[in-house]
């Protein structure tokens, strides 16, 4: 607390916390030294490395984001540009009182906590059976990512002839063992599951990598010590296996979420459009039509700062959670 | 607490398209609250024995009982047994109260009072009674080693099977845990399976031991006889440290002919060696003395090449008057005795110390005489 002595002398203004206050009585006050007084020795003389990208960032990045806020406050639609003069949130409103909306949001929310639980769940039973030194542990480990490694494009157009009424094959399949057809993207009730599918068919693999690092970090004997300690196998893996596992599952959702929210790649391919089947809308396919058909700017970048949040409620916590474990 | 039984007990991995032989027919019988340490070099077997006892691997034939009761098949779950890891193996989640808990919960249908109980004693017994909310990865080295201990000492099983818990201690902590893990085996009195590759831990520790190479078992005796009546070569070369001294001799008449020198037998001596002409002389370094001068018929003039002063003794390298540079045998002496390199000094063999190997078998076919 050295430098309340030099900056505040005794007129009692120096904070106790050690923030640096506006002192107009001090003599000999330098900005400088203030900064890095409060920042670290070097933040001056290190900012020519620091500030450029900083700067960069700031305005490509959060820039960006905020002029999207702004956007969303104003009527902008159509032609022309936007009115600064006018701020208000009726593009909120309006988004609330949309069924579609709603809707879309719903979507969302279900698509992301569905595919994400659903695909770890799948690829840590994957992980655990790859993991128990069985035959050709490589080539199935490969054949299980490879769908990964394909672009959502060629998935969504596989997946739209897998699930074809009139000849896709998983229909020839249940038809020739005797049940009824189903219209897996037409029927609104139903495509939701079966684009959820058809993503976790593409990440679990991923999912399984994941998990698989995480396994082969646990040492042998942990599993032989809790074998000792009488514990049956599921038993084992239950209190003592997958709790070690919770940097995995960590990382892994959080990477599945934010694939879960950029599903528009995958919906835009299934159908060649902006539209997709009835019952599958999310927020990003309902921005991009709001956007770009409808010219409804100001209520697309609502829409978009919707999404935005909702990324932020899944990335935050996670941050939040490497920070306390000094990861950050 | 239970008697445990090893019956012809082979280990066979196979190995590419052969097969690989690590424990080869051991039989081992260990008494109710015996210390048996299971000792050899690197890659004997030992570890895999132990394995099998645990029911971590299989058995590929012969019969392990435990308590009398045929063991083979049993998984380890329910063999009522514990085990101390090199590594602990610690469960890095749980508290040391929960590791330490853990296998009286899948084991057993205690209740949680009983549990909680059982714990809390088992902590006093170990001293880690103020770690138990503690994550492992908070705990020292030494600490850790304890709660492993404790982990297993809190089960009560019928045997306590420990894989070289002491090998990842510095050499302080771990003189220290010896002398503890001998009182507490001696208070509780379990059985004890104990694998080891540093001989002092065997030495010091077990009731007996157990010594294995090439997945053979060599000897099992307790530690003085292992010491003084080694069963062959191999035992005699590695139990004491440093270890036995072994020359290459033919028997000619009632003479021992090495190399460089000529060793007569007295007659009891010649008995035991019966009609086998290739032989080794061993010869523990300590037996070794100085003497005056070479008139006798057990005294040799020799070299000393490099001295090793320990404090307590002094260890010398010392070779045969016309033996070649570096081809040296060990002699420990006193402390005070003043030897330098380079000295010529006069060295004692006493007959009644040397131990007499087949040279083929390596079968003892005499060993040392030991005052009564």
């Amino acid at each position: 607390m050295t430098r309340n002595t030099d900056t505040g002398g005794d007129s009692g203004d120096a904070v106790a916390d050690g923030g640096v206050t506006e002192n107009p009585n001090g003599s000999g006050f330098s900005p400088i030294a203030a900064l890095n007084d409060r920042f670290g020795s070097d933040f001056v003389e290190s900012s020519q490395f620091w500030l450029p990208p900083f700067l960069l960032v700031g305005l490509f990045v959060y820039g960006a984001i905020i002029w999207n806020l702004l956007i969303s406050l104003t009527d902008f639609n159509s032609f022309g540009s936007p009115d600064y003069s006018d701020l208000d949130f009726e593009m909120y409103a309006r988004a609330l009182a949309d069924s579609a909306f709603v809707d879309a949001a719903v979507n969302t929310f279900v698509l992301l906590v569905g595919f994400t639980l659903v695909t770890l769940a799948l690829g840590l039973g994957l992980a655990i059976l790859v993991d128990r030194n069985i035959r050709f542990e490589n080539t199935l480990r490969t054949i299980y990512l490879l769908p990964m490694s394909l672009s959502f494009v060629v998935t969504a157009q596989f997946w739209a002839w897998m699930f074809n009424f009139n000849n896709g094959v998983i229909n020839i399949v249940i038809s020739s063992l005797g049940f009824g057809r189903v219209d897996w993207l037409g029927n609104p009730d139903i495509v939701l599951w079966a684009v959820m599918f058809a993503l976790m068919w593409q990440f679990a693999g991923y999912a399984m990598v994941v998990y698989l690092a995480g396994l082969r970090a646990i040492p042998n004997e942990h599993y032989e010590a809790a074998k000792v300690d009488g514990a049956s196998t599921i038993r084992m893996y239950w209190r003592v296996i997958i709790p070690q596992l919770k940097g995995s599952t960590i990382s892994a959702s959080v990477v599945l979420m934010v694939f879960a929210l950029k599903a528009f790649d995958f919906l835009y391919s299934l159908v060649g459009g902006y539209r997709p089947p009835n019952g599958v809308d999310i927020l990003a396919t309902k921005m991009v039509r709001e956007a770009y058909q409808a010219n409804e700017w100001a209520y697309a970048s609502a829409i978009a700062i919707a999404l935005f949040l909702m990324a932020l409620g899944i990335v935050g916590p996670y941050l939040y959670y490497q920070y306390t474990r000094g990861n950050l | 607490m239970g008697t445990l039984e090893l019956d012809g007990v082979t280990k066979v991995f196979p190995d590419g398209d052969g097969e690989v032989v690590a424990v080869d027919d051991v039989d081992i019988e260990m008494r109710d609250g015996e210390f048996l340490v299971v000792v050899g070099p690197s890659g004997c077997g030992k570890s895999t024995t132990l394995r099998m006892v645990a029911g971590l691997e299989t058995i590929s034939s012969g019969e392990i009982r435990l308590t009398g009761k045929h063991i083979n098949d049993v998984k380890p779950q329910h063999r009522d047994i514990a085990m101390v890891f090199q590594s602990y193996a610690l469960y890095p989640h749980m508290t040391v109260r929960e590791n330490m808990a853990f296998g009286l919960e899948e084991s057993t249908d205690l209740s949680d009072d009983e549990i909680d109980e059982r714990v809390t004693d088992a902590t006093g017994t170990m001293g880690i009674a103020e770690l138990l909310d503690r994550k492992p990865s908070d705990l020292s080295g030494g600490q850790r080693q304890r709660v492993a201990l404790g982990r297993a000492i809190v089960r009560d099983p019928e045997v306590f099977l420990m894989d070289e818990p002491l090998s990842n201690l510095d050499a302080k902590l771990r003189s220290e845990m010896r002398t503890e893990l001998q009182r507490l085996q001696d208070e509780l009195d379990v059985t004890t399976m104990y694998v080891t590759h540093d001989q002092t831990e065997a030495m010091t520790m077990g009731d007996r031991i157990a010594i294995l190479d090439a997945g053979e078992l060599q000897q099992v005796a307790t530690p003085l006889e292992c010491y003084h009546e080694p069963a062959n070569r191999f035992v005699a070369g590695f139990i004491g440290d440093p270890s036995m001294n072994f020359f290459d001799v033919r028997r000619d008449g009632d003479t021992l002919v090495g190399s460089v020198f000529d060793y007569p037998l007295s007659a009891s001596t010649l008995d035991d060696v019966g009609d086998v002409t290739d032989l080794i002389l061993g010869i523990r370094p300590e037996d070794i003395s100085l003497a005056g001068d070479a008139t006798g018929e057990h005294t040799f003039s020799t070299v000393a090449e490099v001295v090793e002063p320990m404090g307590d003794e002094n260890t010398v390298y010392i070779r045969f008057e016309d033996a070649p540079e570096g081809e040296t045998f060990i002699a420990t002496v006193g402390g005070l005795q003043q030897v330098a390199a380079g000295d010529e000094i006069t060295v004692e063999i006493p007959e009644k110390t040397i131990h007499l190997f087949d040279g083929t078998t390596g079968k003892a076919v005499h060993n040392r005489e030991l005052d009564e």
